[in-house]
């Protein structure tokens, strides 16, 4: 089957005056339509730089991203999907939140990208309420603005804001990281029903192995830049090859040990 | 105890309404002792640590309370002597870490400008410790990462430089907001063992508010456990995690997601939390409980000992001798 989403030997170098960063280097993956493609790894490793690429907020260096076998870039300009094809949920949701603008503005602001028709039926009023009320918000909540939401409500947010054009392709970065455990299950539940129901694709970036392992179906482990790991997730869960993986595996087994303690 | 929270009541007043983000909240910390606040997301986990800070909101309003610090009153503090404790005494990591950068100078120079403001030495040696510091809490070539600005960090590296900021010129009283969520467990880790020196070398209190119940497993020695704007249960982390006694806090430790099964939905605490701008009389956790009683819904539960004679492990629940 074709791709989705192909991604061939990208790489990122940020430069500052002589200076130069490798963030991503030489990075293959495929993802498959309505295919969850988990991204774990260190910290500064280029998870979030790979979404950004993606999703075309930043221009790879080198190699090539295609979507749908076209090419998403031509140099550094982005050839435009479809409006509101494609969407991301950022990892620090104030930074995509525009303080000035009350919350069903913020949820709505995609929309305006989409042909008139459109962007009436994916703006009613009925759609819009059944969204927030299943990432967890109220009604009432949509005339206020950002600074008056808790961190974990903010994020509920960005990802009500990612979801209204009904997007085939979406990058979630560490969606749930600011929720609790009950909040989290109630957004990761709300995550697969859509893309059992729409046959949604996600490009699933986290640090915690216990959300990667409940979301994904395949993954890759990233480490300086560069992919360590990558396949099925019940295998690599089974079988890790790479160290690194290892260690971020041996996290898992003290949570159930913890977890069983509690319960007795 | 360093810090007294006692009935504190907090409400956001807006053109249309008021919204009733802090009831009768009361607790304690005492020194070198690092206390776990835990609740749902919107239970006023943030809310209370700003208003210890003295940084609500305009539209925020005090309504019954005191918060005592070293005995005195900091809700009668002037605005000048908040202001100099914030830069003292009492540190804060905030739950956004943007909010805490000076977004157009190098992290080198932020941290180094710190500790030289607290240290009598050179600029030129607290900047060899602002380096150093950076590699305590595990970012990797940190010389280079010094002479970076703050957008051009990652999530997670940003979160730890913002724990070195508020390390650098340690404080009586550490309060850091959810510190570790961009951290994969083995940072974390390391991340919490440096917070846990601190407390014991130093005798710095903490209050670490998460949501990661593995967090307060790790270091916390107590535990409070807030729900809508509520304390619900207090103790001892064993207490708490052990043997909870809240159907809130049970709830909470049974949707932990590590054991769910990849296709079956995970666990969630079924119903919604309560809308803050009409409290219900009774128990505020009555419409998502599964063992609610005839007078739950009438009369307001209390702290209360959850065994007879416990000083520590406290309940607000009808229920908690059934
Ligand atoms: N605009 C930028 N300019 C220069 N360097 C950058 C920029 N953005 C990111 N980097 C660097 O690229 C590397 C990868 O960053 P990225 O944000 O992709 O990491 P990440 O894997 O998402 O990490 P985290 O889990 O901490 O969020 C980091 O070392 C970071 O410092
Ligand atoms: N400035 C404000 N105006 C109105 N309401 C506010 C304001 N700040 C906070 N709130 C409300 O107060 C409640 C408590 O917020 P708080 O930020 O303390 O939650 P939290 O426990 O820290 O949650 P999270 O885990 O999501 O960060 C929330 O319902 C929030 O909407
Ligand atoms: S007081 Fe009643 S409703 Fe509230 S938590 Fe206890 S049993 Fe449940
Ligand atoms: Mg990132
Ligand atoms: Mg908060």
């Amino acid at each position: 089957m074709n791709p989705l989403l192909a991604v061939n030997g990208v790489s990122k170098e940020y430069t500052k005056g002589n200076h130069r960063f490798q963030a991503v280097s030489g990075v293959d993956f495929a993802i498959t339509r309505g295919e969850t493609f988990g991204l774990i790894g260190e910290s500064g490793s280029g998870k979030s730089t790979l979404g950004k690429m993606v999703t075309g907020l930043e221009p790879p260096t080198s190699g090539t991203i295609t979507y749908e076998g076209n090419s998403l870039w031509n140099g550094n300009r982005f050839n435009r999907l479809k409006p509101g094809e494609m969407q991301i949920v950022f990892q620090d949701p104030q930074s995509s939140l525009d303080p000035r603008m009350r919350v069903q503005a913020i949820i709505t602001e995609p929309l305006l990208a989409l042909p008139a028709a459109e962007r009436k039926e994916k703006g009613s009023k009925e759609r819009l309420l059944a969204l927030i009320t299943r990432v967890g918000l109220k009604p009432d909540h949509l005339n206020r603005y950002p600074h008056e939401f808790s961190g974990g409500q903010r994020q509920r947010i960005a990802i009500a804001r990612a979801l209204i054009t009904d997007p085939s392709f979406v990058v979630l970065d560490e969606p749930t990281s600011a929720l609790d455990v009950s909040v989290q299950a109630n957004v990761l539940n709300l995550l697969q029903e859509l893309k059992r129901e729409r046959n949604l694709t996600y490009l699933f970036i986290s640090h915690n192995m216990a959300v990667i392992r409940y979301m994904c179906d395949r993954m890759a482990v990233m480490q300086k830049g560069r992919i360590v790991e990558i396949g099925h997730v019940n295998d690599i869960f089974v079988n890790p090859v790479d160290s690194y993986t290892k260690t971020l595996l041996s996290s898992l087994p003290q949570l159930h040990e913890k977890k069983e303690d509690i319960h007795v | 105890m360093l810090l007294e929270i006692h009935n504190l009541s907090v409400e956001f007043e807006s053109m249309q309404d008021r919204v009733k983000a802090l009831q009768a909240v009361s607790f304690s910390i005492d020194e070198g002792e690092i206390v776990g606040i835990v609740g749902e997301s919107g239970s006023g986990k943030s809310v209370t640590a700003l208003s210890i800070l003295g940084l609500l909101e305009k539209n925020a309003h005090i309504s019954t309370g005191s918060i005592s610090y070293k005995g005195k009153n900091l809700l009668s503090l002037s605005k000048k002597d908040w202001q100099s404790l914030r830069g003292k005494e009492i540190g804060m990591v905030f739950q956004e870490p943007m909010t805490a950068l000076h977004p157009t100078m190098r992290i080198g120079d932020q941290l180094a400008e710190v500790i030289h403001r607290h240290r009598s030495i050179s600029y030129k040696e607290a900047y060899r410790q602002a380096v150093a510091s950076l590699a305590e809490v595990q970012i990797n070539d940190p010389e280079l990462v010094a002479r970076k600005y703050p957008f051009e960090l990652s999530g997670g590296m940003r979160q730890r430089v913002v724990i070195a900021l508020a390390m650098s010129a340690p404080p009586d009283l550490l309060i850091a907001d959810e510190p570790t969520t961009a951290l994969d467990v083995t940072i974390q880790h390391e991340v919490l063992k440096l917070m846990q020196e601190l407390a014991q070398k130093r005798g710095t209190s903490i209050m670490l508010i998460t949501h990661d119940l593995g967090v307060v497993a790790q270091v916390c020695q107590r535990v409070v456990v807030m729900y809508a704007g509520e304390v619900v249960e207090t103790g001892t982390t064993q207490e708490v995690l052990h043997s909870p006694c809240h159907p809130y806090t049970k709830a909470l430790i049974g949707a932990l997601p590590d054991l769910a099964e990849q296709g079956q939905p995970l666990l969630a605490i079924p119903g919604e939390s309560p809308d803050l701008r009409n409290r219900p009389d009774g128990c505020v956790f009555a419409p998502r409980c599964s063992c609610s009683l005839p007078i739950c819904r009438e009369d307001h539960p209390v702290l209360e000992p959850a065994v007879s004679g416990s000083l520590t492990h406290q309940v607000s629940c009808w229920g908690r001798n059934q």
